[in-house]
């Protein structure tokens, strides 16, 4: 019975962690490169889906609508005035580039909503009321956070297997010098992935909000886990994302339940630290080598 | 050497500093300090990042454990502070040449998550083992004396951070300028070259590590002394921007541009001090400008408009121009990761 709210309450956690792995992959999928604003961006469209929901009242699909749209421009904005202009430069100023990005969101989100209170509660998207499964106890919103990062996995399996743009994409990941020959505008690809991994943020931070509530200061840790997840799963495979945030939430489960609660804030250092050391290709890939 | 070259215009700043206690109130004078403390923190990161390429986020953390060394050991098990303080940087040191294990299999971003993960697990520890650390709330640390001397605690707390960080700033000269500085340019520049020179990437790279690890650490010992208070949050996270501000600002791969940084990010720090959020901005906003206008850092700008600042090897290399090689995106691609 222990075992099993354990589990269960691992596997909701981590579907948090696989949808900001999630965008994560994404961007680094198509580009190469991890957005160290990545978390910052998800924590900042969560606000952002806030102020629409419950400042200006607007209901739940137009803000779920409007929230990705704002995620996406500022995935985008960002690949403009970060990405692009030091692609060619080093990898140094494109980290210490998106680290600035970062704590510029941290701080405006402080400004702006750091005003209303330490932690800002977002209204379930679904009915508050707990259901039963078996002999265990569930909130509604745990599942639709599950549903929701399978969803998102699903959409983007489909893009990249059947739309051009989603080909593009993964022309131009495979080679970007061959994918400019034949005629593919890999900075608008680029500009797409950003816009879309933030998009994938903007659409966590709405499922999750209910669930984690909203502070300025959460974005880092989140990015910490997602990036442990990401990094399970190879940082190039969707469903390794979700695999990855999964497996993370429940060793993390697993380690709150039956050790000390405050090892929960460890584990995506551990993990981070384990895997790449000892597997650096993540667990989906067992066997094929990459250079790190 | 030029009227407003290097040597001079730092023994001016010198003079300056040394006779600011004369006239400074005590606030000033805690400026004074927090500027020297800052230096060595900027100094010992530079050599890190600026000069062996090392992208680490670990400089916060390293801090940390520079001050909380220093404090607990003088609060825990009673050690005068003449010994808690290099104990403390040893022990800060120790931890870099620890981190530096994994730098040498990981490069670039995963270096850069690895070491920034590490920084929040030691934020954790600070936090959560509370049987030493005191937990959230931090501890106080007893102040020192300088009985014989004729000085008060902040003044001579002043002058010791100014007589160490002088000596450690000449040290940072001097290595640069020896083989071992020129080492870690190898390094930073392309780690095959520098093998097929013979230099040892192991013990470089440990090397810069444990340097950066100990600059940080003497300058948490003196940090912990200035405040006579540690808490968790003042090694948090966003030491990290602020420390990478100032080498940015002042110009890697420059010893001298570390000064000039840490002086200019901590006046900015102090004018803001009020507004949390503001200070998130500013910071974050200098780094983007500086990072995607002045890649140089301040002492470009000087070395190219005032004669007698040149440091001819340790600049960062000329970037390729538009017309030469693109050079390949940062990471190797999935592509190349799967067939190599």
């Amino acid at each position: 019975m222990l075992f099993s709210y354990i589990l269960l309450s691992g596997i909701t956690t981590g579907a948090l962690y696989a949808l900001v792995a999630l965008g994560i992959v994404l961007v680094n999928k198509a580009t190469g490169v991890i957005n160290f604003a990545q978390g910052e961006l998800f924590m900042f469209t969560g606000f952002v889906a806030w102020s629409l929901h419950v400042q200006f009242g607007i209901g739940y699909g137009p803000t779920l609508i409007l929230t990705i749209a704002s995620g996406f421009l500022l995935g985008a904005l960002t690949d403009r005035i970060a990405f692009q202009p030091l692609k060619n430069v080093d990898v140094v100023s494109l980290v210490l580039a998106t680290v600035g990005i970062a704590f510029m969101l941290r701080g405006i989100a402080r400004i702006i909503w750091g005003g209303k209170g330490d932690y800002l509660t977002f209204p379930p998207i679904t009915s508050p009321e707990p259901i039963m499964v078996g002999d265990l106890m569930m909130i509604p919103q745990q599942l639709a956070v599950l549903a929701g990062a399978i969803l998102i996995m699903l959409v983007f399996a489909a893009f990249f297997r059947f739309t051009r743009a989603g080909k593009m994409m993964q022309a131009t990941a495979d080679n970007p010098k061959a994918a400019t020959l034949v005629g593919i505008r890999t900075d608008r690809i680029y500009t797409l992935a950003f816009g879309a991994g933030t998009a994938v943020a903007a659409a966590a931070a709405v499922l999750a909000a209910p669930l984690t509530l909203l502070y300025p200061d959460m974005g880092f840790s989140f990015f910490i886990k997602g990036f442990a997840a990401a990094v399970l799963g190879g940082l190039t495979s969707l469903p390794g994302a979700i695999l990855g945030g999964l497996l993370v939430g429940i060793v993390e489960a697993l380690a709150a339940g039956y050790v000390a609660s405050s090892l929960m804030e460890v584990s995506g250092f551990v993990v981070i630290m384990l895997v790449l050391l000892v597997m650096p290709s993540g667990l989906l890939s067992v066997g094929r080598l990459r250079r790190v | 050497m030029a009227l407003f070259g290097r040597r001079n215009t730092l023994l001016v700043l010198l003079a300056f500093a040394a006779i600011l206690p004369l006239w400074a109130n005590s606030y000033q004078l805690y400026i004074g300090t927090l500027v020297v403390i800052y230096t060595l923190l900027a100094i010992g990161l530079n050599l890190l990042l600026g000069f062996a390429g090392q992208l680490a986020f670990a400089n916060a953390a390293m801090f940390g454990i520079g001050a909380y060394g220093t404090g607990l050991l003088q609060v825990q098990l009673g050690w005068p502070f003449a010994i808690a303080f290099p104990a403390g940087a040893i022990l800060a040191t120790a931890v870099g040449l620890a981190i530096s294990l994994p730098a040498l299999r990981l490069s670039g971003l995963y270096l850069a998550l690895s070491t920034l993960a590490f920084a929040q697990f030691t934020q954790w520890v600070f936090l959560h083992w509370e049987a030493v650390t005191f937990g959230a709330g931090g501890f106080k640390t007893p102040a020192i004396s300088f009985a014989p001397l004729p000085v008060s605690k902040p003044v001579g707390l002043y002058f010791l951070c100014l007589v160490i960080a002088v000596g450690l700033y000449a040290f940072a000269r001097n290595l640069v300028a020896s083989r071992t500085g020129r080492a870690f340019v190898a390094v930073r520049d392309s780690e095959v070259a520098a093998q097929s020179l013979s230099v040892d990437l192991l013990r470089t790279k440990a090397l810069a590590f444990g340097l950066s690890g100990f600059y940080a650490g003497v300058a948490g010992g003196l940090y912990s002394q200035t405040l006579n208070y540690v808490s968790p949050e003042g090694y948090d996270l966003f030491q990290i921007v602020l420390h990478k501000a100032m080498i940015v600002v002042g110009g890697m791969g420059s010893v001298a541009g570390s000064v000039l940084g840490a002086g200019i990010i901590i006046l900015v720090l102090e004018a803001l001090r009020a507004v949390k959020g503001a200070q998130e901005v500013v910071f974050g906003g200098i780094l983007l400008v500086f990072v995607l206008f002045l890649r140089g850092g301040l002492i470009s700008v000087i070395q190219r408009y005032v004669p007698g600042w040149e440091e001819p090897l340790h600049a960062a290399p000329p970037r390729a121009g538009p017309a030469a090689e693109p050079v390949p995106l940062a990471t190797p691609t999935a592509a190349e990761r799967a067939s190599s």
